[in-house]
Parts: C-alpha cells; sequence; structure tokens
C-alpha cells in the first residue's frame, strides 16, 4: 500500500484540464510531423542538385525536433520533473522495454542516432545487407528503401549496429557508375582504353569535374574493362551505364575487337575444376 | 578628353581575357528573381504576379520598319576591330579563342577580321564527316600558314568519332605545326571541349559583359535619334539619365543582369520587347493617372518596353529528356534534326517528340535548319542547367 502510494506521487493529478491539454499536444505533434515530413518531401521532390538532399535531410531531423519538443511540453504536465521522479519512472520504463520490445525500442532510437549521424538519408542510394536502392523515407522505426525493380522495402534501424551500410552518393549529387566490358585478350589495351574513355566523356549523361578512369585487369579468359565515371543525377545511374555500354559495345565491335569467349564464371568455374 | 573618356568606358566592346570577364551587377540577384518569379507565378498566377504600371493590351507591337530603325542588327565590326587590336598582344601565340555565348557574334567577328587581314577560313565539315571521323577537313590547314575558324562548334560532334578530328586539329594546331590561327568558339563548346580535348594555355578573349548603363548608351546610339522608351514593370523612362543615375538605369541593368551581360541576347529583348501605344488607349495608366515621368512627352515618340523576366519560364519538373536535348543544342551551337541521333541516348522519334514541344513554347528556335535555344529563353535554361549540375558555359 506504501509502495503504491509513493509510485502515485509521481504522477501529476490530472483533471480534465491536463487531459485535455496532453491531448492537443498529441494532435499538434501527429499533424506537426505529418504536415513537415509531407511537405518536405513535396518540396525536395521537385528539386534538383545538392539543395534536393539537403532538404530530404531535413526530413527526420524536423520530426525528432517536434518529438522532442513535445516530450518536454507533456512530460512536466504527466510527472513532476525531479531527478528522484525521472529516475524511478525512467527505470521502470526501462525494465519493461528490455524484457517485451527490445528489437523494437532498439530500432527507434537507431532511428534517432540515424536522424543525427546520417547514415542514410532520403534520395541516397544505399546497400543495407544485399538490398540495393533508393533511400525513399527514413520512418522511426524503418528507412524504405526503393529498389530499380520498383520494390518498397522496409528495412529497421536497428541493422545500424551490426550491418555495413552502403551509401553510394553520400547526401551528394555524386554517384560512381561502373560498366565493364569483357574483351578477348588479343587487342591493342592502349586504343581500348582511349576509347572507353572517350565513350564517357561523349556519354550526355556524363557529369564533368568528377575523373573518369578506365581500369583494366587480366583475367585467365581475357581482360576486363571498367568504366568509372559519374553521371549528372544519381537518379540517371541505370541509364547511364546503358548508355556507355551500348556506345562502348557498338565502338569495340566497329573496331573488330572481340568480346572474351568464356562468360567470366564460366572460366573461373572451369579454371577451379581443373585445379 | 572627358568626353571621350566616358564613351570608351561605355563601349560595349571591350575585348577581354576570359578571367577577366565578370557578368553585370545584381547578376545573381536576378537568378534569384527569376526563381521568385516562377514560384510567385505558380501560387498566385502569372496575371497576380506581375505588377504593371503599363498593361500590355493597351501596347501593341511594333511595325517591321519601325523596328528595324529603333532596334538595327548589331553592327559586330567594332568588335572586330577590338579584336584586331587585341591580337596584336598575342603575336606568338600559335591558336587564339575568341569565345560567346549564342548570339554572341563570335562567328561574325572572326569572319570579319579574317576577311580583313585577307586569312582563309577552314570549310565547316559535314555530318558525315564528323560521324566517320574524317580528317579530311583538318588537312586543309595543313597547306596553310594563317587561318581562321569563325565558328568551332560546327567542327566537332559529341560522338566518339566526331571527337577525333577536332582533337586532332586542336593537337595539331596548339603544337604550332598549322602556323597561327583564330578560332571563333561558342562559350559552351569551348567548355565541353575544355573537358574532353584539353585547352590549357590557349589564349581565350571575350567580349566584357555589359552594365546597365552601357546598354542604354548603346541603344540609344543604334536609334539614332534618342527614342523615349518606358518600363511598363515601374511606368519610369529608362533611357534617360535625368535624375540619380543609378535609379535611372536600373531597369536596364536588371536586363543587363538577366542576359548575365551579353549584348546578343540584350537587343534579342530589346527588339522583342518593345511596344508603342495601341491607338485606342490613351496615355494614362489603368487607374487613370498619367505616368509621373511621361507628363510632358511626346506620345507619338513613345516607346514602351515589356518586363523583360515576364517570359515563358521552363518549369521546375522540366525532364531529363528535354533538358538533354537542351544541354546538348547549346554545346554544339544548335543543330539539325537528323544530327540529334548521333548524340542524344534517345530513339529518333523521342529526340525529335522533345524537340517538337520545346519549338512550341518557344524555348527552341531554328536559324538555317539549325535548332537553338532562343534567345529570349536562354536565361532561365543556363539557370535550369546550372542548378541540376550540367556543364555549364564559363560566360
Amino acid at each position: 500500500m506504501e509502495d503504491q502510494g509513493q509510485y502515485a506521487k509521481l504522477f501529476n493529478e490530472m483533471d480534465s484540464q491536463a487531459l485535455i491539454t496532453l491531448g492537443l499536444i498529441l494532435v499538434s505533434t501527429i499533424l506537426l510531423i505529418i504536415v513537415s515530413q509531407r511537405g518536405l518531401n513535396w518540396v525536395a521532390n521537385r528539386l534538383h542538385g545538392q539543395v534536393r538532399f539537403r532538404v530530404f535531410a531535413l526530413v527526420p531531423l524536423t520530426r525528432l525536433l517536434i518529438l522532442i519538443a513535445a516530450l518536454a511540453i507533456a512530460v512536466p504536465i504527466i510527472i513532476e520533473p525531479s531527478l528522484r521522479n525521472m529516475v524511478t519512472l525512467l527505470g521502470a520504463i526501462g525494465l519493461a522495454i528490455g524484457f517485451a520490445l527490445k528489437d523494437y525500442v532498439s530500432s527507434l532510437i537507431a532511428g534517432v542516432v540515424s536522424a543525427v549521424e546520417l547514415p542514410y538519408r532520403p534520395g541516397d542510394w544505399v546497400n543495407i545487407e544485399g538490398t540495393y536502392g533508393e533511400v525513399k523515407h527514413v520512418g522511426m522505426r524503418t528507412v524504405e528503401v526503393q529498389t530499380p525493380d520498383d520494390d518498397l522495402v522496409a528495412v529497421p534501424h536497428l541493422k545500424l549496429w551490426d550491418t555495413a551500410i552502403y551509401n553510394a552518393n553520400n547526401g551528394g549529387t555524386s554517384l560512381q557508375c561502373v560498366a565493364s566490358f569483357y574483351l578477348h585478350p588479343e587487342h591493342e589495351a592502349g586504343w581500348v582504353r582511349k576509347a572507353l574513355r572517350d565513350v564517357a566523356l561523349t556519354s550526355a549523361y556524363l557529369k564533368f569535374g568528377e575523373p573518369i578512369i578506365v581500369v583494366a585487369e587480366e583475367k585467365p579468359w581475357g581482360t576486363h574493362y571498367r568504366i568509372r565515371a559519374y553521371p549528372v543525377d544519381p537518379r540517371q545511374q541505370f541509364l547511364f551505364i546503358t548508355d556507355l555500354t551500348v556506345r562502348g559495345k557498338a565502338v569495340l565491335s566497329a573496331a573488330g575487337i572481340q568480346p572474351a569467349l568464356l562468360p567470366p564464371d564460366a572460366a573461373l568455374d572451369a579454371r577451379g575444376a581443373a585445379s | 578628353m572627358a568626353q571621350g573618356s566616358t564613351n570608351a568606358a561605355l563601349s560595349p566592346w571591350n575585348v577581354v581575357a576570359l578571367d577577366t570577364f565578370q557578368t553585370p551587377e545584381r547578376t545573381q540577384a536576378s537568378q534569384w528573381r527569376r526563381s521568385w518569379r516562377a514560384a510567385t507565378t505558380w501560387m498566385i498566377g502569372k496575371e497576380a504576379s506581375e505588377r504593371q504600371a503599363k498593361q500590355e493590351s493597351e501596347l501593341r507591337a511594333l511595325p517591321e520598319v519601325k523596328l528595324a530603325h529603333v532596334a538595327p542588327p548589331i553592327d559586330w565590326m567594332p568588335a572586330t576591330e577590338r579584336l584586331k587590336q587585341a591580337l596584336k598582344g598575342y603575336e606568338d601565340a600559335p591558336v587564339v579563342l575568341f569565345i560567346s555565348p549564342p548570339y554572341g557574334g563570335h562567328s561574325t567577328v572572326v569572319s570579319q577580321w579574317a576577311a580583313q587581314q585577307d586569312i582563309p577560313c577552314l570549310t565547316v565539315p559535314t555530318l558525315k564527316e564528323l560521324v566517320d571521323g574524317s580528317l579530311a577537313w583538318v588537312e586543309d590547314a595543313t597547306q596553310l600558314k594563317r587561318w581562321a575558324i569563325p565558328a568551332l562548334e560546327y567542327h566537332f560532334l559529341r560522338h566518339t568519332n566526331g571527337l577525333q578530328s577536332v582533337r586532332e586539329l586542336l593537337e595539331r594546331a596548339l603544337s604550332g605545326r598549322l602556323g597561327q590561327s583564330v578560332m571563333g568558339c561558342d562559350s559552351w563548346t569551348y567548355a565541353y571541349l575544355q573537358h574532353a580535348v584539353g585547352l590549357e594555355g590557349v589564349p581565350v578573349l571575350t567580349l566584357q559583359g555589359l552594365e546597365g548603363e552601357q546598354l542604354a548608351h548603346y541603344f540609344s546610339q543604334a536609334a539614332g535619334e534618342c527614342p523615349t522608351v518606358y518600363s511598363t514593370r515601374t511606368g519610369k523612362s529608362i533611357l534617360t539619365s535625368d535624375s540619380d543615375q543609378k535609379e535611372a538605369y536600373k531597369e536596364l541593368q536588371r536586363l543587363a543582369a538577366h542576359c548575365r551581360g551579353h549584348l546578343g541576347i540584350a537587343w534579342h529583348y530589346w527588339r522583342e520587347r518593345l511596344r508603342e501605344p495601341a491607338e485606342d488607349s490613351d496615355s494614362s495608366d489603368n487607374n487613370g493617372h498619367k505616368c509621373s515621368d511621361k507628363e510632358d512627352s511626346d506620345t507619338s515618340q513613345e516607346l514602351w518596353l515589356l518586363d523583360a523576366l515576364a517570359e515563358a519560364e521552363l518549369p521546375t519538373d522540366t525532364g531529363d529528356l528535354a533538358t538533354l536535348l537542351l544541354h546538348t543544342l547549346l554545346i554544339h551551337g544548335g543543330l539539325e534534326d537528323h544530327a540529334l541521333k548521333h548524340v542524344l541516348p534517345f530513339s529518333d522519334h523521342e529526340s525529335l517528340n522533345a524537340r517538337f514541344a520545346l519549338a512550341r513554347r518557344g524555348i527552341l528556335s531554328s536559324q538555317q535548319g539549325r535548332w537553338q535555344v532562343a534567345p529570349l529563353s536562354y536565361a532561365s535554361v543556363r539557370q535550369l542547367l546550372e542548378s541540376r549540375n550540367y556543364l555549364v558555359d564559363p560566360l
């Protein structure tokens, strides 16, 4: 009975005015979050370049600030915010969470961390455990990634703790693309290197001011060339790679350069079997 | 003497090194204003976003004869003379480039200079020669000690073969093996070739950007007797400088900033946006009040300049296809329809449909079969491309 009385002392007396205030805070918070999230996403989707990513980065941060502000207003209405009261309350909540909602709350906390550390933000192209795509929305518990196949994948923020997050453009407009060419070993490598560089230089999608690198690597089945270059907009990456591939093939074919006779996997498999 | 130095300061024909080129004052502010105008037009409509002292409905376009008198075609000969003087400082350079933006007159200036000096100009290669990577037209230069190219943008194609010949030409010319040459070049082509071929160390000249006062001086001089021109936006005279000078040329400073100081573009605005009062309209504004500056003026000589910013702007949601087409046209100094398939990653009909759509909206115009960004759309197209991280010209 005495314990019950002590816990009851934690909370303020809740009259109808306090309940109405809490209700108003709750409704306002929800409305503000919806309006800010939709508004910022709407604006960002109509922008281009670096500004787009800056506005996108504001989406989770704004939500976090609104939530903190709402909690800061609501908590003193519910409890007397003394140190003793806070420690007691947080201890009780922590105990409950530790047993029942560990992963859920861990994702929520990781969501807060993601809003501050920004390992991904809307507009980024990320790879999380093999899921590659554009970040469409950073929610409280999950990040929504749209894959090139138009699937929307919800990945819990929890992954932040123990999984590598590959971010291809990291809030910027520079995203490196790679187009591969597998050629028969007998060809003039210097000419191919120049020709492939020209293929990149003459692409309509090319972003100037970023390096264009042609990498050649000798393999048992031939030579593997890669053009590494950047498109003007990260969203053009697949069109850019396609353009490089189509025009690169045409140039190499016109010069009489043969592709590698065996697919790389088959060649490597054959080699592995032989050894 | 003082008059002479004033005239020199107001001359629009200052040929300068590219490093010293400066856009006019308030160019950045002009870009913000354009964005603001686009936003307000989207929110409250075009009519409401344009506060006008004189309504466009009270005005009419000038007859062609009067227009030819008030805004005659630009005579580029003074620029040619200034280029000739400037080239004296580069007598040892194997190649000198003279660049200007679209409609900036580089081709005419270099042609006139070459004719004055009795220097041959290289023939423009055909599209087939460019697509095949033919070097035949480059060989023509090997026979000459001095030669010129009025428009380098017509000597290349953004195509793996189309780059070969211009690269060969520039490599030979820059090494001094082809004697001495002067090349006129579109500023967008220059920006592209600088990355694709490399033009480090080549002397590059251009016309200095004009301020509003220089534009006022040029338009007054070109018209012979100075007409009285009012701004439909403010209702104030824009060519005279009776009052505080800065205030008097504010409207033309807006125009200069909008055009980034390029006379060729500004001239098109001047020509396209000049109006005279319609016969059935009196000289009062829509509230029935006389405009302050024009109470005593002769209405037969009265002309009005429509707001330069009240042009069809490109919507912010312009798609990739249109954006790539616009950029491609600028880099090539305009292209014919049948060349588009060689430089764009789209099918023929996609490219043509995009070209048709842009031409219908007045964003593109055709000159001798070549489609290019229309002069009145140039500023907004450049701003759009810059905002989307496309390569833009240095002017």
